[in-house]
């Protein structure tokens, strides 16, 4: 495949397409220096290893990357060379606008045929994966290739296919993470980083198609395998952690058993009352007020 | 109709057992809880995470097998894994997590004390290894490490104790778990003076000192109505793990050592004095006055095995870890006694007993060009026995031990329990009640309410499953290898530190 750059504004081919910033292919034949400063991402960038091997800083961390492999880099994640150097080899990308919002999903406007739900789940996924490196992903630079196609021949359907072919590369990355993060032979280690994470956001609610996406495994298995491991259901286990940070926070006077519900994950104060209340016999209040102490 | 519940808090879960009064069981449930181990000594787990779990299974088990059925809870005995350390505040609130029987930050602690003057006396009065485990050196690390932590703490608890004061209000601990603690003298069944000193602290900061039997307070009125308990529901404070499974095992004041594998593992006697081991390997735990649980635990097990599978299994057409490692188990079958001169050293967590060396690592020895996957899976599996073998060994040299009562996810395994039998040449039973510990607790609370006169009656109910008997010179074949096990294990002890450095 040739160099070739499209890039948003000159290029007549994404006219119809707003959302796609730039893609193209990069080959690089000789090493050049101050060619790839470390710089922060707009919107979201994937790019696909075709030849030589590139050392990149990616979010906080740095990465070796060799052909067939597939880095993706989110909005406000760091991307560059530490050296600002642009290695010998070449890759195909693409860059598309696309917005965090607050701090956990990432916005796809009205091409993406993925479903709010949907969207969330990729978005938290992906926000939660480190590395964003994947390896040895071939499918990944077919559908490149394939979007560029497309976008060159402009045969009848090229509008839907492009963006299909978008949202099918969200999608495999993302099943791809899991997976890589998950090694099947070690639930005990798969469900340890799941209870890291939840700890870690306690305050959202949970749903049970997002952590069985965590968790790399449909949902059906998911609930079979958390069931056995842990006695529980996966949303019955979410609220053990939840009264048990609860209890905790209710063990400290100084906050509102509004905030406590609310920063646990409970929808309102009325649902961590009724909740705590089933399980311990005692409302929160009652519960702080033989926890409190006057010095 | 009465009932009686055990509650183990374990290692990983809480398991809760429900049994009627003849012995069979109504009902189990269990509940995980995680640790967390944030830096490479560190292992800890959320007292309230604990306490939780406990709880909302405690709950759900009555409300699913014991309430619709109309059983009355006659008693809830307890029992805990051993060693666990918790910092509470004047009112009883954590500081931070509980520090777990694998929590090794006390390393430093350990060494100063072996080496001290003292060592070989508070071994003859607490009867406890000296060793990372013992609550006395997490204790004693807090005040070198944490002074805020530890200034700041009212008592320091075991998880068992912490769980029974949310529950009744009362700070209590049992004599056998106490001496898991390094700090009880098991000759006058008091906290000993000496280890409180080493600790830096004073009796009063830790729970009062109860017997087995003793009923550790009244559920409190909220958890009364909660849970659909009446107010004269018995808690009692039962014993530790090591202790009841013993018990559960039906070894009782006979010439008979009981051998648990689970994850890790513990081969254990029951006599009516403490076993004065010179090298200071055994410990001695107090169960009732004049009756002691002596023995040494191991850090390998079915954990090992375990590692084993994950490393080397075959997962492509195993559905799971469990049919992975029973497909090994069929492999390792096809390879004869001594897997063609290949040995395991099972010390991928350093060890325990017999070695007492945190340092120690796994290896394997031995290899030639003839060797195939099938004798490496057998070796595993050699090396985890060969090293409870050395355990038995070690208790031999101060008890007859005629035959071995085995028990634990591992150790029953068909394959295993043989193999057991052959190593030792002893017959090996295994016991009807797969779950040892809650069986055993239950026999506790049953002899409490009068069931049985004494805790030897109890014992004497245990019925057997199955059992294996040695095969003819297996165990001479074995100890061909066993030789060159132990002198491996003994000789390493200067490579064993400096890998451990590099690691």
């Amino acid at each position: 495949m040739n160099q070739f750059v499209l890039m948003q504004g000159s290029a007549e081919e994404l006219s119809l397409f707003p959302h796609i910033l730039e893609l193209g292919v990069v080959k690089n034949s000789y090493v050049q220096l101050n060619a790839l400063p470390k710089a922060v991402m707009t919107g979201v960038k994937f790019l696909y290893i075709l030849d030589g091997k590139f050392h990149w800083h990616i979010h906080n961390s740095e990465y070796t990357l060799f052909p067939g492999d597939v880095a993706l880099i989110l909005p406000g994640q760091e991307f560059g060379s530490s050296s600002a150097v642009l290695e010998i080899g070449s890759f195909s990308f693409l860059h598309i606008n696309a917005d965090l919002k607050g701090t956990d999903e990432i916005i796809l406007d009205k091409w993406s045929s993925l479903s709010g739900n949907e969207i969330i789940a990729i978005s938290k996924i992906l926000l939660l994966s480190n590395p964003l490196v994947i390896t040895k992903l071939n499918e990944a630079g077919k559908i490149l290739k394939s979007i560029q196609q497309e976008l060159c021949n402009q045969e009848v359907g090229y509008y839907a296919r492009v963006n299909n072919y978008i949202d099918e590369l969200f999608i495999l990355l993302t099943r791809q993470l899991t997976r890589q993060n998950n090694p099947g032979r070690d639930f005990h280690k798969t469900f340890m980083k799941l209870d890291e994470a939840l700890r870690k956001d306690i305050s959202h609610q949970w749903t049970v198609d997002e952590m069985a996406a965590l968790a790399g495994l449909g949902n059906t298995l998911f609930n079979e395998k958390v069931k056995s491991y842990t006695g529980f259901t996966p949303l019955n286990y979410l609220i053990n952690i939840r009264i048990s940070e609860a209890i905790r926070l209710l063990k400290k006077p100084h906050i509102s058993i509004t905030d406590i519900a609310l920063d646990t994950g409970f929808y309102s104060s009325q649902h961590f009352s009724t909740t705590f209340k089933k399980l311990t016999g005692f409302t929160p209040g009652e519960f702080r007020k033989n926890n409190s102490f006057t010095e | 109709m009465k009932c009686i519940i055990t509650i183990e808090l374990g290692t990983n879960a809480v398991r809760i057992f429900a049994f009627d009064l003849n012995g069979i069981a109504i009902g189990s449930m269990k509940g995980y809880y995680p640790t967390f181990h944030t830096q490479p000594d560190y292992s800890e787990q959320d007292p309230e995470q604990i306490f939780i779990t406990m709880l909302y299974v405690f709950k759900n088990l009555l409300n699913e097998k014991i309430h619709p059925k109309k059983y009355k809870v006659a008693s809830v005995c307890f029992s805990s894994s051993m060693h666990s350390t918790l910092a509470v505040d004047k009112h009883g609130i954590p500081l931070g997590n509980a520090y777990t029987w694998a929590d090794n930050r006390a390393k430093k602690e350990a060494i100063e004390i072996k080496e001290s003057s003292i060592a070989d006396a508070m071994y003859n009065c607490t009867g406890t290894p000296l060793h990372p485990m013992s609550p006395m050196l997490k204790i004693a690390w807090m005040k070198n490490n944490d002074q805020q932590k530890f200034q700041q703490a009212g008592k320091f608890l075991s998880i068992k104790s912490y769980v029974v004061h949310q529950l009744t209000g009362e700070y209590m601990i049992d004599y056998s778990l106490a001496c898991a603690s390094g700090m009880l003298n098991i000759n006058t069944i008091a906290w000993e003076q000496e280890a409180l000193h080493f600790a830096g602290i004073t009796a009063d900061k830790l729970p009062q000192l109860v017997p087995v039997f003793a009923t550790a307070g009244t559920l409190k009125k909220a958890y009364q109505n909660s849970l659909g308990l009446s107010a004269d529901t018995k808690i009692l404070i039962g014993s530790s793990d090591g202790c009841l499974a013993t018990l559960g095992a039906g070894i009782w004041n006979s010439d008979k050592a009981t051998i648990t594998i689970e994850d890790s593992s513990a081969v254990r006697v029951v006599g009516n004095k403490m076993l004065h081991d010179e090298k200071k390997r055994i410990f001695n735990y107090l169960i009732t006055e004049n009756c002691f649980v002596s023995g040494g635990p191991s850090n390998s097990g079915g954990g090992t095995f375990e590692w084993f599978a994950k490393q080397f299994g075959d997962f492509a057409t195993a559905y799971d870890l469990e049919s992975c490692m029973n497909s090994l188990l069929q492999e390792a079958t096809k390879v004869p006694i001594g897997s063609g001169g290949l040995l395991f050293l099972p010390y991928l967590l350093g060890e325990r007993a017999p070695i007492w060396n945190p340092d120690a690592r796994g290896m394997f020895f031995g290899i030639n060009i003839k060797h195939e996957r099938q004798h490496f899976i057998r070796a595993v599996i050699e090396g985890i026995l060969y090293e409870i073998y050395s355990i038995g060994k070690m208790l031999a040299e101060h008890r007859h031990i005629s035959a071995l009562s085995v028990n634990g996810s591992f150790a029953t395994i068909p394959f295993c329990a043989q193999m057991i039998a052959d190593m030792f040449n002893k017959p090996v039973h295994i016991t009807k009640n797969s779950n040892s510990v809650s069986f055993g607790a239950f026999l506790l609370a049953a002899t409490e309410m009068g069931i049985f006169k004494s805790l030897d009656e109890a014992a004497a109910q245990i019925e057997i499953a199955d059992s294996y008997t040695p095969g003819e010179n297996h165990h001479h074949t074995y100890m061909k290898y066993y030789g060159i096990f132990e002198s491996l294990s003994n000789k390493l002890g200067d490579e064993f530190a400096r890998i451990a450095e590099l690691q």
